[in-house]
């Protein structure tokens, strides 16, 4: 998935202006190229210097709260002596244990702070363990050495980018800026075995929503990547014409 | 850290300048990764009002801001041992936490088209708040803001819609009309421009 032109996006990548494939693109091209870990580190103390401008108090309740909740979360223990700049495993493992302090999980690929907002607003203490599992798939795609980044543009607005890779038998994928699917409609994911087959639902979104990431299982040996907006729920195969096709 | 950085405070060598809160930044860190509560209390103080400055400055909302706030700095308790000097300073990556988390916070409970309309507000001079102010926090301000009038236009709208617009580089793009490798180039070179003005060093 490494581009050519994926050094230009350090800048981007800093300020924290790319999408979350980006950004686990890149954190993989930082693995392979040692300079631009150090580039990418000053782009970042730089940014953040940007910060200064904005300083501003907070409500003094914070302080109490913040101490409170301080007092009632357990620490990471230390990682183990490090020298220099950490190898690309030991980000991936960082960015992982950076869990959200409602313990759910963490910023792991950023994809994950999407599914565990998602996840949040069911039941929180049944779904940890699932949300988990699925940022530790979502992690394992997106970290695959065989994943393959493909993208396309939904017809009536918005972008759709899916990561797949054949070794994880799984797949990606990031809607982005869709138009809402009016009422009671749905976002559905398919893939499609090929050109004489049915396609096979890959997942729905909840009604109405418009943005996702989306683990998808089972890519191996699919033809294609389709979405269709659908009835809420749904539907077994597709009821309208597919708003983007993407050959995988 | 199980280095020997536990013990003394290592010598500061090298910038000229040093910036003591930055430093005290640095070994409040490593004193509130091994549980001390009273270093994290001034840790807060010196953080707080950066945190939550930043959070208020991109999601514009004061009480989804100081959520945020308090999200982002029981986190800095939570991953202290995580802090590497090595890397950068402590300031930086508590206020890379902050900005990732903030921006991905509002990135994902905001449409874009409704971000979109925010941009004529996110993009003029944003007055800073008129608050408790310390010499060496108006100082850098000012630091700041002399180097980012030293960006061309484009580099400077590139950097601070990303950075305190929270936007993407391809919503950049649209948002000045501009090509899209332009925009990373943009973003790029003037983070280098800044960079080399406001003397950023990473010691690795």
């Amino acid at each position: 998935m490494t581009s050519p032109d994926i050094h230009a996006l350090g800048g981007a990548y800093a300020l924290d202006a790319v999408d979350d494939l980006e950004r686990a693109a890149f954190d993989r091209h930082l693995a392979e190229c040692e300079a631009c870990t150090l580039e990418v580190a000053e782009y970042r103390e730089t940014a953040t210097r940007l910060a200064e401008g904005s300083w501003s108090v907070p409500p003094r309740r914070m302080r109490e709260q913040v101490l409170a909740r301080a007092a009632a979360t357990a620490q990471l223990p230390p990682s183990g002596h490090r020298r220099g700049l950490p190898s690309p495993v030991a980000r991936w493992r960082r960015l992982a244990a950076a869990a959200s302090v409602v313990g759910v999980l963490g910023i792991g690929a950023a994809a994950t702070t999407y599914a565990v907002q998602e996840q949040r607003l069911d039941d929180q203490r049944t779904t940890v363990a699932l949300a988990q599992e699925r940022a530790d798939r979502i992690q394992a795609v997106l970290a695959a050495p065989d994943a393959a980044l493909h993208g396309g543009e939904l017809a009536g607005g918005g972008r759709v980018t899916v990561v797949v890779s054949d070794t994880e038998d799984a797949g990606v994928v990031v809607l982005a800026d869709a138009p809402a699917p009016g009422p009671d409609r749905a976002y559905q994911l398919w893939l499609v075995p090929d050109d004489s087959v049915a396609p096979v639902s890959a997942g729905v979104l909840p009604a109405g929503q418009v943005q996702a990431t989306q683990l998808i299982e089972g890519v191996r040996g699919r033809a294609a990547f389709a979405v269709s907006l659908e009835p809420a729920g749904g539907s077994p195969v597709p009821s309208t014409t597919p708003l983007v096709g993407i050959s995988l | 850290m199980t280095d020997p950085d536990l013990g003394p405070r290592r010598p500061e060598a090298a910038p000229a300048v040093v910036r003591p809160e930055r430093v005290e930044i640095d070994d409040l860190l490593r004193a509130v990764a091994r549980g001390d509560d009273s270093a994290f209390a001034r840790l807060y103080d010196l953080l707080a009002p950066r945190v939550f400055g930043l959070a208020r400055r991109v999601m514009r909302d004061p009480a989804q801001a100081e959520e945020m706030a308090q999200e982002v700095l029981v986190e800095v308790w939570r991953t202290a041992s995580r802090f590497d000097s090595q890397r950068g300073s402590g300031l930086s990556w508590v206020l890379t936490i902050a900005h990732r988390r903030t921006v991905d916070r509002v990135r994902s409970e905001q449409a874009s088209a409704d971000r979109m309309q925010k941009v004529a507000a996110a993009s003029v001079h944003v007055p800073y708040d008129e608050v408790a102010d310390q010499v060496g926090t108006r100082l850098e301000r000012q630091q700041v803001r002399h180097c980012l009038d030293g960006l061309t236009e484009l580099q400077r709208q590139a950097i601070t819609l990303a950075y305190y617009g929270g936007h993407t580089y391809r919503e950049v793009a649209t948002l000045l009309d501009a090509a899209l490798p332009t925009v990373k180039t943009r973003m790029r070179d003037g983070l280098i421009r800044l960079r080399d003005c406001l003397s950023v060093e990473v010691t690795s």
